[in-house]
């Protein structure tokens, strides 16, 4: 029996329990649905176990060598590669992809930069106050889920941070309020307890109710009888309430906050309400936590950062980082690139569909452990071990918090981790 | 009839586990659906045998559909995946995964298959 992170999600609970011979997993205790999916991954038919390479139109298995060589081909001939993905590898694989784009002048980015990076970026004006897990555990008195559905998306994170019993917190949910905001009734809602506040807002109004909880901090009594955004007035009382009395507040937010057209300003405006709020507490104050779903999206922002000097869209020309003003989504809008480095993630299935068609239309190389549709129409696959049981390495929890994982199997066909096999390709290119 | 789609993650619906996990007709089953509140279900003149038709300016998909009263009168919600990725949209070079415009209509055609999808965006044997 050993206890070790799960990597089916980023809040990798480091609490569950497996029991393994080294070559077989024979027993998980403690993993939620998408942790146990993870798991199951090991034995799935989907499982990427040979490389593959696109000859006639057709993907058929192939040797390592000639699959390696097939790569090393489409990155010689390319003049402009975009490297994408990374949240779902370790921080090694994530260092070693960022050589790999200064070695070939490439275009690197995350997924994060259509996700939870988007709040940080905004951050670099308006300044966040973050959070982790465990002092949300341990002091938060106030749980705020915006546009996030924790009970579905991160299926554990309601566990640890409203049901559990904290230092400074011993009566544990019963002192814990939690609020939730989103247009949709989600599952969250099914754990709202009598002191909780569900708020139901209309779709697409998050701003009016912002810009009016910003207007009554600055001028007292101006929440309009009417109440605003499908919020009736003495809810909207309670809610400012909670927010400018909490000793120790967290607003989660997720992909309702991020998305809605012209995100940007909700997500700036939000920060500013906070920081308002704030000030204008007395004996505590809000922070943030940003509710990523893939288990490494919140390293790959660390290890650009502490490398380059920031955490997206890097561009290297001449083996140095240059300025650019694109991100993923206009590079391949523009058909700026002449083929793709895809690693652990399936973008034909997450990008609309246009940029799905031009981003097919150039070579893509795919490193993954699983079928996707991104494998299926790629034109080399390359498999690697299952990051977290079958590799090992660091990676960064959704509050940011560095974790070491562990492996437990030997990964069949030894396969490669996703840091070796960059490694590899780094190696053929220096030697060609 | 005008609707609002909000492409969401949820755990039964996940592209990840069905990637992982399934089959073409599993991803079929699993992620080609939308949901929808009663009521639009009956203004629609829907019946558990009829599939919609979902169009705007970005494309075009048929999927199965689900009620749940959960969700708000004139939206509806799809889980993220290549079906409801027909119908999102590039604005200002960021992706619009919410609150996109989409006109609904009931139809008898079958389900756009997961195979039709990767064809579309390339011709794969």
């Amino acid at each position: 029996m050993e206890r070790i992170p799960c990597t089916g999600c980023s809040l990798l609970c480091d609490d569950i329990i497996v029991r393994s011979d080294g070559l077989f997993i024979d027993e998980v205790i403690g993993a939620c649905l998408k942790g146990k999916e993870r798991f199951d991954q090991l034995t799935s038919n989907n499982r990427l176990l040979n490389p593959m390479i696109r000859e006639n139109g057709v993907l058929e298995k192939s040797s390592w060598e000639d699959a390696l060589n097939k790569t090393i081909n489409i990155i010689k001939n390319s003049s402009n590669p975009l490297l994408y993905g990374f949240s779902n590898v370790n921080c090694e694989a994530q260092l070693k992809a960022i050589e790999l784009a200064r070695k070939i002048d490439g275009f690197i980015d995350s997924n994060s930069t259509i996700c939870q990076g988007k709040v940080l970026n905004m951050a670099k004006d308006t300044g966040i106050t973050l959070t982790t897990i465990t002092e949300v555990i341990n002091k938060a008195d106030l749980i705020v889920l915006w546009g996030a559905n924790a009970a579905e998306s991160i299926p554990r994170l309601l566990n640890k941070v409203l049901f559990s019993r904290g230092k400074f917190r011993m009566t544990g949910r019963e002192i814990k309020t939690l609020i939730i905001i989103d247009p949709v009734k989600i599952a969250s809602f099914n754990v709202m307890g009598v002191r909780d506040l569900a708020l139901q807002i209309q779709p697409n109004k998050d701003l009016e109710l912002i810009r009016m909880l910003k207007e009554e901090c600055c001028v007292a009594d101006s929440i309009p009888s009417e109440g605003v955004a499908g919020i009736d007035n003495y809810d909207l009382k309670r809610l400012l309430l909670h927010l400018s009395e909490a000793e120790n507040g967290v607003v989660i937010v997720g992909q309702g906050i991020l998305q809605p057209q012209s995100e940007s300003t909700i997500i700036r405006e939000l920060l500013e309400l906070i920081q308002m709020i704030n000030l204008k507490q007395q004996k505590g104050r809000i922070s943030f936590i940003m509710m990523g779903g893939h288990f490494n999206m919140a390293g790959f922002d660390h290890i650009a950062l502490s490398t380059c000097g920031k955490n997206e869209n890097l561009k290297f020309k001449n083996n140095e980082l240059v300025e650019s003003n694109d991100n993923i989504v206009s590079k391949i809008n523009k058909e700026d690139f002449d083929c793709s480095i895809i690693v652990g993630t399936d973008p034909i299935s997450h990008l609309p569909h246009n940029l799905s068609q031009k981003l097919a239309s150039k070579p893509i190389i795919a490193i993954d452990n699983r079928k996707s549709a991104t494998t299926l129409i790629a034109d080399v696959v390359l498999p690697t071990a299952i990051t977290g049981i079958e590799t090992g390495g660091i990676v960064y929890r959704l509050d940011h918090v560095p974790i070491e994982l562990k492996t437990i199997l030997k990964p069949p066909n030894n396969l490669p981790s996703d840091e070796d096999l960059l490694n590899q390709i780094l190696d053929k290119l220096n030697k060609t | 009839m005008e609707m609002i789609l909000n492409t969401v993650r949820m755990v039964d619906h996940d592209q990840a586990r069905e990637h992982a996990l399934g089959d073409e007709k599993s991803l079929e089953q699993n992620l080609a659906i939308g949901i929808l509140n009663p009521s639009d279900f009956k203004k629609l003149n829907l019946t558990r045998s009829l599939h919609i038709n979902l169009s705007n300016k970005n494309g075009q998909v048929i999927v199965a559909t689900k009620e749940d009263e959960n969700i708000p009168q004139g939206t509806l919600l799809m889980p993220v995946s290549i079906w409801s990725n027909q119908l999102t949209n590039v604005e200002n070079d960021e992706i619009t995964y919410k609150n996109i415009p989409v006109n609904v209509e009931a139809t008898r055609d079958p389900i756009t298959t997961y195979k039709d999808l990767l064809n579309s965006i390339k011709n794969i044997k």
